[in-house]
C-alpha cells in the first residue's frame, strides 16, 4: 500500500518537474506579454532594496527615499522606507496601511475609496503578481524588448487617472523588476531602482 | 312584542348607534406607541421618538439582486435617478460620486472651521515646520498623487484630518461606482423618506413608488432576473400591517365559515345563527367605543386582540341556545344558567381588569376593551336574544349527543391519576427550563416575520450600518447649546478612549461645531502677514519652492472672515443626513446623540460620563433599554395575571362559599395553563407576551367550562345538556383559534396555538377533575 502511494507521489512529482522544464525551454520567439506575466506570477515571494528619486515641480531639489520592498503573492506588498525617515507602507488586498512608528501614527485607507491611489498601486502589484486582468482594467499596456531585458509601458485607461499620470514604465529582466518610472502630467517624475536583496 | 321588550330592543339599537358614531370619529393608530410605557424615562423617550419619527425610522434599505454586476449597477443608477426626482424622498444614496463630491467640497471649503486641530499654536513656525516635514515624507508615498494637488492650499493637512475623522465609519463596498454587497451579488441603495416613520400611509406610498420606479426602469441586461428587495422600519410596519390584515382576515373568514356551518347544522335556522353572533358583534363595537372614549384613540393591536379576547362572547349564545330543553322557553333556561353565566363573566372581567392598571397603554386598552365587550355581550345574551329567538326553538342535536357525551364524562375521572402525573411533569419541566422559558428581547414583540428580519439583518450588514447599541445623549434648550454640550461630552470621551474604555465615537459637532467653537477657531487663525512670516521661518532648509504656499495664506485669510456655519450650510451633503440623525428637536429642547464604538466597560463609562457636573449627559444602552422595557412589560403582565387569579379566587369564594368548590373550579384551569405552557415550551417555542395573553383567554374561557361543570343541576338531563353545550362552545373556540396557529405572523400564531391547546385542555381537565352527583346519573330529587 505504502509502496503504491510512494510511486504515485514520485510519478506526480516527476510530471510537475517535466512541465516546469518544458516551460523553461519554451522558444524565445513566442515570448510576449502573456509569457512575461506567467513568469512574474511564478514568483511567490521576493525581497529587494530600493532607491526612489522624486522630481517634483513644487520642490527645488529631488527627494530621495531608500529602503526595502517585500512582495508576497498574490496580494501583499510591503514598502519599508528607512531613509530619510523610517516609515512603512503595507498593501494587503484592498487596504493600504501607512505606519510611522516614530510618531506612533497609523493610517489605513480602503483602496476603493481612493480610485487614483488604487490604480497607482495596482500598476506595481498586478505586475508583480502577473495579474493581466487587473492590470488591463486600469491601464493600456505595451511591451518592448525581450525576455532578458523588457520594458512594460502602462498608460492609464480612466480619465481621472489620465489627468494625473501620463505613463508608468516598468523595466526588468526575466521575472525580476529593475526600475519603475512614473511620469505625471504636471511635470513631476519619480524613478525607483530596485536591486536584488542578497540576504 | 311587549312594551318592555320594545324598550330593551330600542335601548340596544340606540347603544349600537352611539358606538358606531363614536367609532366613526376614532383615530386608529398603528405606531409603536402603545407598546411603550405611558410615563417613560428620558432614555425610553429617546427610544420612542427615534422609533416614531427619527431619521432611522425613515430609512428604506433597497437591494437589487439577480444577474451580472454591471447590469445591477446600471439598474441601481437608474433607480436612484428616478427616485431623486420624486418629492417623497429626502435623499437617495447608492454610492455614486455625486454626494461624496459635495461632501468633500463642503469639508474643503470649511476646513478651518471644522478641523479640531485649529488653535493659535497650530500656525506657529514650529508647528508649521513639523507639518511641512510630514508633507515631505508623505510625498514619498502613493498618497503623494492626491497630496500634491492640495498641498499649496493645505500644508497642515486639515482635509486629510477631517476625512480620517469620518473614515472609521463603516461604508459599503463599491463596484462599478455604486454600492454593492461584499459578494458583489446585490446592488445597494439607501433612501430616506420625507414622511415620518409613523405615517404608514405615506410610507406605503413611498414603497410603492420605489417598486414602480424599479419595474418601469428601461431594460438593462436581463431585467427579468433582477429582484428588488426592500427593508427598513417603514417596510416592516407597512408589511406587518398588511400581513396581519390579510392573515387575520383570511383566517377569520375560514373560521367563520367553519363555525357557521357547524352551528347551522346544530340550530337548523339561519335566523338563530345570526342571532348567535349578535352578542360578540355588539361587544366588539362597545369595546372599541369604550377605548376610544377612554384613551382618545384606539391602537390597531387593541382592535385585533380585543376581538380575540372577547371570543368568549360567542360561547354565551351557544350556552343559551343549546340548553333550551324542548318545551321550555329561553327565559326559563336563562333563569337556570344565568347565575353560572354571570359568575363566568365576572371571573373573566376580574382577570382582565388587572390589565387596566398597566402603565403600557396597549395593555390598558386591551383590558378596557375586553371588560366593556364582555359586559355588553353577556347583557345582549341575557336581555336581547330571548326576545328575538323564534318561539319553541330547541337544539335537537343536544338530546341526540347527550347520552354519548355523558358516558364519556362519567368515565373521565378515571384519568385523574395520569392527569396529576402529567401536570406534575409539566410543572417540573417548566421549573427546570425557567431560565430559557421566555423570549428575551423586544424583537419577540414585533409582528415581523422571521424571513423579513433576516433580510433586514443581511442588508444592514451589506450597507455597513452599525448596530448602534451605546449612545451618549445630551440635552439642552436650543440647537447650539446641545452642540456645545456634545463638544463637552466629546472631550470627556476622548480622554476615556485614551484610557481604553471605548474605541471611538461620533458626534454631531463633528459635522457642525457649536458657534462658540467655530468662533474660537476663527479667532485662532493668524493674520496673513503673521502666517507668511511663520511659514518663511518654517520653510528654511526645506526644498519647497518660494511662494508655494501663497494659496494657503489666501485660504486662511478668507476663512477668518467667512460666515459661521449653521444647519443650512450642510444642505445637499450626506453630512446633513448624519447631522439630522444625531441632532434632533424634542418637545422641550434639543438632544444631541453621540454613538459609541467598541465600548469595553459600559458601567465605568456611564459613571464617568454621568457625573453630577455633566448631568445633562446620559449613557444609553439601547439594547439594554429595550430589553428592560420588554422585561418590565412582561413582569407587569405576569403580576397582573397573578393579581387577576387572586381576585378570581376571591370572587369565587364569595359566590360559591366553599373553599372546596373554589379549588374544584380553579384546579382544572391551573392544570390547563401549566400543561399548555409545557407543551409550547417542549415544542421549542420561546414564550412571549402574546402567549401570556393567550393563557389569559384560556382562563377566561376555561372558567366558564369549570363553572358549568361545577354547577349544581336540577336533573341529570339538565347536566347532560349543559355538558353538550360546553362541547359545542369548545369546538367553535378551537376552530376559531386553532386556525390562527397556521398563520406565519408570530403574534397570531402565538395566540392561536396557545388558545387552541388551552381551550381543549380546560374542558377535558374540567371533565376529569370536577365530578358531581349527577355524573352518576342519580337524580337528587
Amino acid at each position: 500500500m505504502h509502496r503504491v502511494a510512494g510511486a504515485l507521489i514520485i510519478a506526480a512529482f516527476g510530471a510537475a518537474l517535466a512541465a516546469a522544464a518544458a516551460a523553461q525551454a519554451a522558444p524565445a520567439a513566442t515570448w510576449g506579454i502573456d509569457e512575461l506575466m506567467q513568469n512574474l506570477a511564478r514568483v511567490k515571494i521576493a525581497k529587494a532594496k530600493f532607491v526612489e528619486r522624486k522630481y517634483l515641480s513644487m520642490l527645488n531639489a529631488p527627494l530621495e527615499f531608500s529602503g526595502t520592498l517585500i512582495y508576497t503573492a498574490p496580494g501583499r506588498l510591503e514598502k519599508h522606507t528607512l531613509l530619510p525617515k523610517p516609515e512603512s507602507l503595507v498593501l494587503d488586498h484592498d487596504t493600504l496601511t501607512l505606519e510611522n512608528k516614530a510618531r506612533n501614527q497609523r493610517r489605513t485607507l480602503r483602496l476603493q475609496d481612493y480610485p487614483v491611489i488604487w490604480a497607482f498601486v495596482e500598476s506595481i502589484r498586478s505586475t508583480l503578481a502577473g495579474d493581466m486582468q487587473t492590470l488591463t482594467r486600469f491601464y493600456r499596456t505595451s511591451l518592448e524588448g525581450g525576455e532578458d531585458q523588457w520594458r512594460l509601458s502602462l498608460t492609464p485607461a480612466e480619465p481621472k487617472m489620465q489627468s494625473m499620470v501620463s505613463e508608468i514604465r516598468i523595466g526588468g529582466s526575466r521575472n525580476r523588476i529593475r526600475t519603475i518610472e512614473i511620469i505625471e502630467t504636471e511635470g513631476n517624475r519619480s524613478v525607483m531602482t530596485i536591486t536584488e536583496d542578497e540576504s | 312584542m311587549s312594551l318592555s321588550a320594545r324598550w330593551v330592543i330600542g335601548t340596544w339599537l340606540a347603544l349600537l348607534l352611539a358606538c358606531i358614531v363614536v367609532i366613526s370619529r376614532t383615530e386608529i393608530r398603528t405606531d409603536l406607541s402603545a407598546f411603550l410605557p405611558s410615563s417613560p424615562t428620558p432614555a425610553q423617550q429617546i427610544l420612542v421618538d427615534q422609533l416614531r419619527d427619527g431619521v432611522v425610522s425613515r430609512l428604506i434599505l433597497i437591494g437589487i439582486e439577480g444577474g451580472e454586476t454591471p447590469a445591477l449597477a446600471l439598474a441601481s443608477k437608474r433607480l436612484a435617478r428616478q427616485l431623486r426626482q420624486q418629492q417623497s424622498f429626502a435623499s437617495v444614496d447608492n454610492g455614486e460620486g455625486a454626494a461624496f463630491t459635495r461632501d468633500r467640497e463642503f469639508l474643503w471649503r470649511n476646513r478651518y472651521l471644522l478641523s479640531p486641530a485649529i488653535s493659535a499654536e497650530h500656525f506657529s513656525s514650529a508647528a508649521l515646520r513639523a507639518a511641512l516635514e510630514d508633507d515631505l515624507q508623505l510625498l514619498g508615498s502613493p498618497a503623494a498623487m492626491l497630496l500634491q494637488r492640495v498641498l499649496p492650499n493645505d500644508p497642515t493637512g486639515e482635509l486629510l484630518r477631517l476625512l480620517e475623522q469620518f473614515e472609521g465609519l463603516a461604508k459599503p463596498d463599491s463596484r462599478e461606482g455604486v454600492w454593492f454587497s461584499k459578494d458583489g451579488k446585490r446592488a445597494l441603495l439607501v433612501a430616506q423618506s420625507r414622511a415620518a416613520g409613523y405615517d404608514l400611509d405615506a410610507q406605503e406610498q413611498a414603497l410603492k413608488s420605489i417598486r414602480d420606479a424599479f419595474s418601469n426602469a428601461p431594460a438593462a441586461g436581463n431585467i427579468a432576473a433582477q429582484k428588488l428587495l426592500l427593508s427598513g422600519p417603514a417596510v416592516f410596519s407597512v408589511n406587518s400591517r398588511a400581513s396581519i390584515k390579510t392573515d387575520a382576515w383570511r383566517f377569520s373568514l375560514i373560521a367563520t365559515v367553519l363555525v357557521a356551518t357547524l352551528l347551522l347544522a346544530l340550530y337548523r335556522s339561519w335566523r338563530v345563527l345570526v342571532l348567535g353572533l349578535l352578542p360578540v358583534a355588539s361587544g366588539a363595537l362597545a369595546g372599541i367605543a369604550a377605548v376610544s372614549l377612554g384613551f382618545g384613540s384606539v391602537h390597531g393591536i387593541t382592535l385585533g386582540f380585543g376581538v380575540t379576547l372577547i371570543g368568549e362572547g360567542v360561547d354565551y349564545a351557544i350556552y343559551l341556545f343549546t340548553q333550551i330543553a324542548p318545551g321550555t322557553t329561553p327565559e326559563k333556561t336563562l333563569d337556570r344558567i344565568w347565575p353560572t353565566l354571570r359568575l363566568g363573566v365576572l371571573t373573566s372581567i376580574c382577570g382582565f381588569s388587572a390589565m387596566l392598571l398597566s402603565s403600557f397603554p396597549g395593555l390598558a386598552q386591551l383590558g378596557l376593551f375586553s371588560i366593556a365587550g364582555l359586559i355588553v355581550a353577556v347583557a345582549v345574551t341575557r336581555y336581547v336574544l330571548p326576545i328575538l329567538l323564534p318561539s319553541g326553538f330547541t337544539v335537537h342535536a343536544t338530546a341526540v349527543l347527550a347520552p354519548a357525551v355523558a358516558t364519556v364524562v362519567q368515565r373521565a375521572p378515571r384519568l385523574r391519576l395520569p392527569l396529576i402525573l402529567v401536570v406534575v411533569l409539566a410543572a417540573a419541566f417548566l421549573i427546570v427550563q425557567r431560565g430559557a422559558l421566555w423570549s428575551g428581547d423586544l424583537a419577540s414583540l414585533s409582528p415581523i416575520a422571521i424571513s423579513d428580519q433576516r433580510l433586514d439583518a443581511q442588508l444592514r450588514r451589506d450597507i455597513g450600518a452599525p448596530d448602534v447599541r451605546h449612545l451618549i445623549v445630551v440635552t439642552a434648550e436650543n440647537q447650539d447649546l446641545a452642540l456645545e454640550a456634545a463638544e463637552k461630552a466629546a472631550a470627556a470621551l476622548q480622554r476615556l478612549s485614551q484610557r481604553g474604555l471605548l474605541e471611538g465615537f461620533e458626534s454631531p459637532a463633528l459635522y457642525l461645531p457649536s458657534l462658540a467653537v467655530q468662533h474660537a477657531r476663527q479667532a485662532a487663525l493668524p493674520e496673513p502677514w503673521a502666517l507668511r512670516a511663520n511659514l518663511q521661518h518654517a520653510q528654511q532648509g526645506l526644498p519647497f519652492r518660494a511662494g508655494l504656499f501663497e494659496p494657503f495664506v489666501h485660504d486662511v485669510t478668507a476663512a477668518k472672515q467667512q460666515p459661521l456655519l449653521n444647519r443650512d450650510s450642510l444642505q445637499g451633503t450626506s453630512l446633513a443626513l448624519k447631522l439630522d440623525s444625531l441632532l434632533v428637536k424634542r418637545s422641550n429642547g434639543w438632544a444631541a446623540m453621540l454613538p459609541l464604538r467598541g465600548v469595553a466597560d459600559a458601567a465605568a463609562l456611564g459613571q464617568e460620563i454621568e457625573q453630577p457636573a455633566r448631568k445633562q449627559a446620559v449613557l444609553l444602552d439601547l439594547k439594554r433599554e429595550s430589553d428592560q422595557l420588554y422585561r418590565t412589560y412582561r413582569r407587569e403582565i405576569t403580576h397582573f395575571s397573578l393579581l387577576g387569579a387572586g381576585v378570581i379566587a376571591l370572587l369565587l369564594l364569595i359566590s360559591l362559599r366553599s373553599a372546596r368548590r373554589v379549588f374544584d373550579v380553579m384546579a382544572p384551569l391551573a392544570a390547563a395553563v401549566i400543561v399548555t405552557a409545557g407543551v409550547l415550551v417542549l415544542t421549542g417555542t420561546a414564550l412571549s407576551i402574546f402567549h401570556l395573553i393567550g393563557l389569559l383567554l384560556v382562563v377566561a374561557v376555561g372558567s366558564n367550562y369549570a363553572l358549568f361543570f361545577d354547577r349544581q343541576t336540577a336533573s341529570a338531563q339538565d347536566r347532560e345538556r349543559t355538558i353538550v353545550s360546553l362541547v359545542f362552545a369548545n369546538v367553535t373556540t378551537v376552530i376559531g383559534f386553532g386556525l390562527l396557529a397556521f398563520s406565519k405572523v408570530p403574534v397570531l400564531n402565538a395566540i392561536g396555538s396557545t388558545v387552541g391547546i388551552g381551550a381543549i385542555l380546560s374542558l377535558v381537565f374540567s371533565a376529569i377533575l370536577i365530578t358531581r352527583a349527577h355524573d352518576t346519573a342519580v337524580s337528587r330529587r
